[in-house]
This record gives C-alpha cells, sequence and structure tokens, in this order.
C-alpha cells in the first residue's frame, strides 16, 4: 500500500509544480494589475462557492456526454479506417491524401456548415469532435500496421495460422500500441475541439459556453476557474485514466528485463 | 518422415539471382548442414523447404511431393527467436497447438513436457525479455517441437549466442534429434557447428549460390573437436569457401 500510494505520488509531483508555476505567474499578474486580475486565492473560493452549484456539474457533465459520444465514435471509425489502409497499399494513399487535407481545414470550420444542417445542438460538436480526433488514430494505426513484424507473421504461417487467426494473433497483438497512441493523441484533439466547438457553436450549455459566456460578462474569476477546470480534466483524463489503460493493456512493454541483453 | 530435396532450383529476387541450379538431398533422419558465406542464398534455400519461398523454376520436394506452403509436419527456427514479447513463454510455446484448436488442459501438459525438453521447465509465465538470449532460443525450438514436426529447418538458430552458450545449445540439439528419426537441416556460416553436428555438409559459393562440394561425415557422436579429422575436414571447407589459414 506504502508503495502504491509513493507510486501515486510520483506521477503527481511534477504536475503540481507545473501547476504551481502557473498559478504563481497568476498572482504575479493579480500584483501588477489588481483590478483586471484576480488573485489566485480568490479564484479557488469561486471555485468552490460554484462546486456546490447544478449549473456548474451541469456545464461539465453536458461536455463529457458529447466527448462521450464524438470520442469513442472517432476512435473506433480512425482504428478501422487504420486498419484497412494497413492492410491494402491503395486505400493507405488514399486515406494520406485525405488526412492531409482535413489537416490543413481547422475542425472548428465546418461547424458553419453542420449548424445549418442540423441546427445549433449536440450533433456539430460531436461531428467536429469526430472529424478532429479520427485521423491521428487513423493515421497512428496504419503506421503501426505497416510495422507489423514480418519474421512474427511467418512465424504464425509456419505454425499453421490462418487468415482470421493472423489478425487475432499477430495483428491486433502488434498494433496494440499503435491503437492506444493514436487513442491518447485522438484525445488531446477532441477535448480542444469540443471546447472551441462549445466556445462558438451557440451552446447554451457545456465548459466552452460556460467561459465564453464567462468573457462576455467580463468575470475574469470565472474565466479562469473555468480554464483551470477545463486542464484538470484533461490532464485527469490523459495522464492518469488513458496512462492507466495503456500500462493495464501493454503490460508486457514495463517489464523490467531479466536476461542478459 | 520425410525427405527434403532441391531439383534444378533457381531463385532470383528481380534482376538478382541468388540461387542457381541448386540440387541437394538430404535423407530421412538426416542430419544435414549448410555452409557458406553471407548472401549466398542459403536461407532462400531453407525457406523454401519451408513453404516460405517459391523457386522461380526447379522443384522443392519433401517426401516426393511438391511443396506448396508452410505445413506443421515442417518447423522453421527463425535466426533472431522471433518469440511474440506480449506472450509468456508458455503461449509463445503453446501456439501452434492452439491455432490447431486443442484445448487449453492439454495444451499445458504438452508445453510442460516439451519446455522439459530444452531445459526451461518452470518457465511458464516468463516474457521473452526477461529470458536470455539462450533462453529464448530454447522456447523458439519449443515452440516447434510441440508440433511434433517431421522436419527441423534452422536458420543459424545460435548465430547471436555466445560462444559458450553456443556450445551447450549445440549438445542440447544433438540430444532432441538422436532416435527421434527427425530430419534436421541447419543453415550455419559456423564451419566447426556444421562439422559438430552435421551428416552431410553442403557447401555453397557466394552469389549466386551453387553447391560446390557436399561433404559426408561418418565419425560418431560426440566429436572431438580438437581431432585431426575434424581439423581436415575444417581445412577443406575453409579451402573450399576461399578462406585463408594464417
Amino acid at each position: 500500500m506504502n508503495k502504491l500510494l509513493r507510486n501515486i505520488w510520483r506521477q503527481i509531483w511534477p504536475f503540481l509544480i507545473a501547476a504551481g508555476s502557473l498559478l504563481l505567474l497568476l498572482q504575479l499578474g493579480h500584483l501588477r494589475q489588481p483590478i483586471v486580475i484576480p488573485a489566485v486565492p480568490d479564484v479557488f473560493e469561486r471555485l468552490f462557492r460554484d462546486i456546490g452549484k447544478s449549473s456548474f456539474w451541469q456545464s461539465i457533465a453536458s461536455s463529457l456526454y458529447r466527448l462521450g459520444i464524438g470520442y469513442p465514435i472517432a476512435c473506433f471509425l480512425g482504428g478501422l479506417l487504420g486498419l484497412l489502409a494497413g492492410l491494402s497499399r491503395n486505400f493507405a494513399v488514399y486515406l494520406r491524401s485525405l488526412i492531409g487535407i482535413l489537416q490543413s481545414i481547422p475542425p472548428i470550420t465546418w461547424l458553419p456548415m453542420l449548424a445549418i444542417l442540423y441546427g445549433y445542438g449536440n450533433i456539430p460538436i460531436i461531428a467536429i469532435i469526430i472529424i478532429a480526433s479520427f485521423f491521428p488514430m487513423a493515421l497512428s494505426v496504419m503506421n503501426g500496421t505497416e510495422g507489423v513484424s514480418h519474421t512474427h507473421l511467418e512465424v504464425a504461417k509456419v505454425l499453421g495460422a490462418k487468415r482470421g487467426q493472423l489478425l487475432r494473433k499477430v495483428y491486433l497483438p502488434e498494433t496494440l500500441p499503435a491503437f492506444i497512441t493514436g487513442a491518447q493523441v485522438a484525445f488531446g484533439n477532441a477535448w480542444r475541439s469540443l471546447v472551441a466547438g462549445e466556445m462558438v457553436g451557440g451552446m447554451a450549455v457545456g465548459l466552452g459556453f460556460a467561459i465564453s459566456f464567462s468573457g462576455e460578462v467580463a468575470d475574469m474569476k470565472g474565466v479562469i476557474m473555468y480554464i483551470i477546470v477545463i486542464g484538470t480534466i484533461a490532464t485527469f483524463i490523459d495522464q492518469f485514466f488513458l496512462e492507466f489503460l495503456k500500462r493495464r493493456l501493454l503490460h508486457w512493454r514495463y517489464i523490467k528485463g531479466g536476461g542478459d541483453h | 518422415m520425410q525427405t527434403l530435396e532441391l531439383r534444378g532450383v533457381q531463385k532470383s529476387f528481380g534482376s538478382l539471382q541468388v540461387l542457381s541450379d541448386i540440387d541437394i538431398t538430404i535423407e530421412q533422419g538426416e542430419f544435414a548442414a549448410i555452409v557458406g558465406p553471407s548472401g549466398c542464398g542459403k536461407s532462400t534455400a531453407l525457406r523454401m523447404f519451408a513453404g516460405l519461398e517459391r523457386p522461380s523454376s526447379g522443384q522443392v520436394l519433401a517426401g516426393g511431393t511438391p511443396i506448396a506452403g508452410p505445413g506443421p509436419d515442417r518447423m522453421f527456427i527463425f535466426q533472431e527467436h522471433a518469440l511474440y514479447p506480449w506472450s509468456t513463454v508458455e503461449e509463445n510455446v503453446g501456439l501452434g497447438l492452439e491455432l490447431a484448436g486443442v484445448s487449453k488442459a492439454e495444451r499445458l501438459k504438452r508445453v510442460n513436457a516439451v519446455l522439459d525438453k530444452v531445459n526451461l521447465a518452470g518457465f511458464n509465465r516468463y516474457y521473452p525479455t526477461q529470458l536470455s538470449g539462450g533462453m529464448k532460443q530454447r522456447a523458439a525450438i519449443a515452440r516447434a517441437l510441440i508440433m511434433d514436426p517431421d522436419v527441423l529447418l534452422l536458420d543459424e538458430p545460435y548465430g547471436a549466442l555466445d560462444a559458450l552458450t553456443r556450445l551447450t545449445m549445440q549438445n542440447e540439439l544433438l540430444k532432441i534429434w538422436s532416435g527421434s528419426g527427425k530430419t534436421m537441416l541447419l543453415i550455419t556460416h559456423d564451419i566447426d557447428e556444421a562439422l559438430y553436428l552435421a551428416d552431410k555438409i553442403f557447401v555453397m559459393s557466394a552469389r549466386p549460390g551453387q553447391i560446390v562440394e557436399t561433404i559426408r561425415l561418418s565419425e560418431p557422436r560426440p566429436r572431438n573437436r580438437n581431432s585431426d579429422s575434424f581439423a581436415a575436414y575444417r581445412h577443406r571447407i575453409m579451402g573450399l569457401l576461399g578462406i585463408e589459414e594464417s
């Protein structure tokens, strides 16, 4: 138990120091511009007050709801396309070009079109999350599939593997790291486009809406509080949840070598 | 049990000819070796017997019938163990049986028996990264042996091991082979290894690979690496390969 706590501490303290340095900058800003920039303790006081309000939790819940639908769809779609591209050279060429184009269009640019089609609501935001985050997944899985060891495949063939067995016994475990890396990069894209979409998408609820509303009424404490909340949630999901998942699924990668080379 | 045969085999990769008109026959139960300089196509010849490569012309036969692809009666042991890093020793060794749909209990029994045979008993739950080079190659041999193949094809299996481990492994390989009736074909660039293990040695020339001589050995095993006849054979093969002795 003691060891577990120490491990958790070892992972957390760099984040605490990084967060602390950002808060320190804020406090310095407050000292120079005491009227515009709030003091750090005041921001946290506001945070603790808002935690008791249901509107605060509603913002988080509706953002996580959009993420919770868009992000898994993007991962699934990206994984599937990446896998197909890894197996078919022609499709890989097409997919690379498609991604090249999509990458040069900021995801938020799709919002007006989607809003005309579906009206303001959850659908355009979810669509933007998918557009923004499927391609890191697809790229990562495609590269992973192309990089499957030829020898590993031959081992299975010699041992009598059929096509489906090759997929399950070699392709899947060998590309799993690429799936997870892709999912981690995709999460960053999904989160950024979610908040951006909520800020400009005419939403009435969500973290992005909350921060842009605070900005409109010149509520600096609210703006900074939401920046902190947005950063904290994303860091938690990325660094702890996804990282934990990675170590669980790829436990063989984190085993200390006991051999002589 | 099977004889292995290459009949008038040629192989080119694009414009690069690697094998030119090769004829070799390995009798069933025989321990044969191919020695030759790197790039002479000896691995290509071995891969043909495994069904991993097809000749550009000529015939590849096992037990008199043409080889169309890999088969469970011919197992191939790769240069660099090629164990799956995401699987334990037990899962790696049991892979062939798992693919064939053998039940878990039966698999475990046979995995344990074969691990015992290659001196890896008790290492079931280890991952490849936790094993030494020799142990990895033992696990790779176990993965092939568990299929109880008629033919074992070994592609420089000990090339990456240190000299001491290599000597131990050679003795272990002899123990596995002797009395089993299996046909063995070993690719090596280690002349002593071929002389210590094989009944028949094919000496190949540089690219395009050709058989320059077939040497038959009848010395009883275990062979003395310092005997006069051993030295004479070594001298002869080195001469064939164009290596000057100082």
